[in-house]
């Protein structure tokens, strides 16, 4: 089975973040493999040890992002493709765009990806990748399980958990919520080095300056408007109940 | 963000190899060790799952090469690694400290080529192992040891006991010290490598510790224990050699211990001291306990460049005695003074148990002893700069 893995280079979000003047402002540079994508990573190696087969990841990036492509390889990742690019303001329609064109000629039994990036929380570049490569497509996945070259994914629903099928090939998006995905071993971290990563340029994928054209871009960012004071009553229980029960009927209408 | 200009590295600047390792190091400590740590130094016991999972981690084998089944690592890999293992806990830093520094250290050094293929992926895969120097009436005079070892054809017999065995309650495989020529003093002292499940040989009484209360030190006794004569490591006669030159590098081993546990000690303190409200601020408000902070944080720096610049004139084949005692003298006394100040920032939590601190400054403790106490890396230091 050949598992593709989207993978996406985030900023720690463990380290404090400001916001000065519009712009993000970040104390570490210190940046991570997004945390779904490493679920997806973890359940593409589970399941290609269980069934045999391989796991490539790719990333969209800049040079500095060859680390966390690093980081895919010593969890266990087989190969890798680095789509190289300096530019960081792509929105998920252009990283969608280019997958598309990388996956294009490529032969696979499923694409994962993390349901969504921790930097940005769009969560749309694996649903319009899988429309721009016209293949199922499921969401959310909890868990996955593989089965005469079947994969059918858990999900979580409201009520209890729903079993999709998903032919091949076809893309699902995964929850950090699936597994704890391995720390890599000091194995994993020398073998990591000698492994295969390709490099390209968006230029090598053919992909069109149309495409490539950013349609949404960050103005700046905002605090968040901290939340308005609380009421509170003071006084003799009784005299304090009628007056909540007065605000929540009358003034706020709740009741 | 600046650019870096890696061209000029700090002490600290870690490479990509050396960077990877630490955050799985940390990863590991904090999902697999944390959750334990009070479990175990309450029941003085190692928990023996984790110890897989040091295995499985390749956390046992750091410098053995990959033709030998280890991680294929690097002498500043492994004190990366018990710095921030240490930094959760000092028994589990102890338990891979012995392993990485002294054991297989001395393998990699002093074994022939068949006793590296024989032992040494034993060594990186699933085997602890013990360096048994110290003995009753011999601890930093370690050379006059009264372990004996008498040819008797092809074997040795060892009689003796062994005392202050980290790890021997775990280990299967022992580097034991006898002097196979009392008359010739020190120049008698061989190395042996004895396993556990050898006639004769058994582990005794486990000390109730201090701190490091998870890592077993035991007593370990040999009574006419027949050790092949293929289980000699290195020459006969040259055991000294083979103790000394481990221990230099092993008191690095120890540094980073030290500084892990100030760390770990300061990580809480820092946390806390935001937290803590008094006379309606936090504690970190007031700038008397800023100070506090400032120079714990100082301290801790101070020790890791210590601990850091011996490890790499290590690495870099240089001269490294001094600096290396220096590094365990210094780092010792920082863990100590950090971890009693961060009782002192933690008021009456810091006393008790379910709060972190008062473990660090009991397991701060042992840096003075072990490995040479601080009076023994004084007078090396002495006689380097003397001489
Ligand atoms: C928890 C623990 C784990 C250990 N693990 C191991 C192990 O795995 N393997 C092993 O072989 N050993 C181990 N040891 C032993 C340890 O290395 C010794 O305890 C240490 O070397 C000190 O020896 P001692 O206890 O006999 O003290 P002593 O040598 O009796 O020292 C007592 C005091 O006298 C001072 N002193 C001694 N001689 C001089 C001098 N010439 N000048 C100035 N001061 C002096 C010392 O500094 C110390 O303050 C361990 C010990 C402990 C407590």
């Amino acid at each position: 089975m050949k598992f593709y893995v989207c993978i996406k280079q985030v900023p720690d979000v463990t380290a404090p973040l400001q916001i000065k003047d519009g712009q993000l402002l970040q104390d570490s540079d210190r940046m991570i493999l997004n945390a779904y994508d490493a679920s997806a990573v973890e359940e593409a190696l589970v399941l290609t040890e269980a069934h045999g087969g391989e796991v490539e990841v790719v990333l969209i990036g800049s040079e500095k992002s060859k680390e966390t492509i690093r980081k895919a390889l010593a969890m266990g990742a087989h190969t890798a493709t680095h789509i190289q690019t300096d530019d960081t303001g792509l929105d998920s329609a252009v990283y969608a765009r280019i997958l598309a064109s990388f996956f294009a000629d490529k032969e696979y039994d499923y694409i994962a990806c993390g349901k969504q990036a921790q930097d940005t929380d769009s969560g749309l570049t694996g649903g319009m990748l899988a429309e721009y490569l016209g293949i199922p497509y499921a969401t959310n996945a909890v868990g996955l399980t593989y089965d005469n070259g079947l994969l059918t994914v858990k999900r979580q629903g409201d009520i209890g958990q729903e079993l999709i099928e998903l032919p091949s090939p076809g893309l699902v998006t995964c929850s950090n919520d699936m597994n704890e995905p391995r720390i890599p071993s000091l194995k994993g971290i020398m073998q990591s080095k000698r492994k295969e990563v390709t490099t390209l340029s968006t230029d090598d994928l053919g992909v069109d300056a149309n495409a490539l054209e950013v349609k949404t871009r960050i103005l700046g960012f905002e605090e968040k408007p901290g939340r308005e004071p609380g009421k509170k009553f003071e006084g003799e229980p009784e005299d304090i109940a009628r007056k909540v029960a007065t605000l929540l009927d009358e003034e706020s209408g709740v009741l | 963000m600046s650019t870096v200009d890696t061209t000029i590295p700090a002490l600290t600047q870690l490479s990509d190899d050396e960077l990877m390792l630490k955050e799985a190091a940390f990863e590991f400590a904090e999902s697999a060790i944390k959750p334990r740590v009070h479990e175990m130094d309450e029941a003085a016991k190692l928990d023996p799952d984790l110890i897989k999972q040091f295995f499985e981690m390749g956390l046992m084998g750091i410098e053995i090469p990959e033709k030998y089944q280890g991680g294929g690592g690097t002498f500043f890999m492994s004190i990366v690694a018990i710095e921030q293992i240490s930094r959760v806990d000092a028994s589990a830093g102890v338990f891979m400290d012995v392993q990485n520094t002294l054991v297989n250290n001395a393998f990699l050094r002093w074994g022939s080529e068949e006793q590296k293929q024989k032992w040494l992926p034993i060594l990186a895969n699933e085997k602890v192992g013990a360096y048994c120097l110290s003995e009753a009436g011999s601890g930093s005079d370690a050379f006059a040891l009264k372990a004996s070892a008498k040819e008797d054809g092809g074997h040795f017999v060892l009689n003796g006991a062994k005392l202050w065995i980290t790890n021997a309650d775990e280990a299967e495989i022992f580097l034991v010290f006898a002097n196979v020529n009392p008359e010739a003093g020190y120049k008698g002292i061989t190395a042996f490598i004895v396993e556990r499940d050898s006639d004769g040989f058994s582990v005794s009484k486990k000390e109730n510790k201090l701190g490091i209360r998870a890592s077993s030190t035991c007593e370990v006794l040999l009574e006419d224990v027949r050790v092949p004569k293929e289980n000699v490591l290195g020459e006969i006669g040259k055991g000294y050699k083979v103790a000394m030159e481990t221990l230099n590098e092993g008191r690095i081993g120890i540094g980073a211990q030290m500084i892990g546990i100030a760390q770990g000690a300061f990580d809480a303190t820092l946390a806390y001291t935001q937290e803590r409200k008094q006379f309606g601020k936090a504690i970190s408000d007031f700038q008397g306990v800023q100070f506090q902070l400032a120079r714990m944080a100082t301290d801790i720096e101070t020790a890791r460049l210590l601990v850091y610049n011996a490890a790499r004139l290590k690495a870099s084949g240089q001269k490294f005695l001094k600096e290396a005692a220096m590094a365990k003298y210094y780092s010792s006394e920082v863990a100590e003074s950090v971890t009693s100040l961060a009782i002192d920032l933690f008021g009456g939590y810091g006393y008790v148990k379910e709060y972190p601190v008062e473990k660090f400054y009991r397991d701060s403790k042992i840096g003075k002893i072990y490995e040479g106490t601080s009076n023994m890396q004084l007078q090396t230091i002495a006689k380097e700069i003397l001489k």
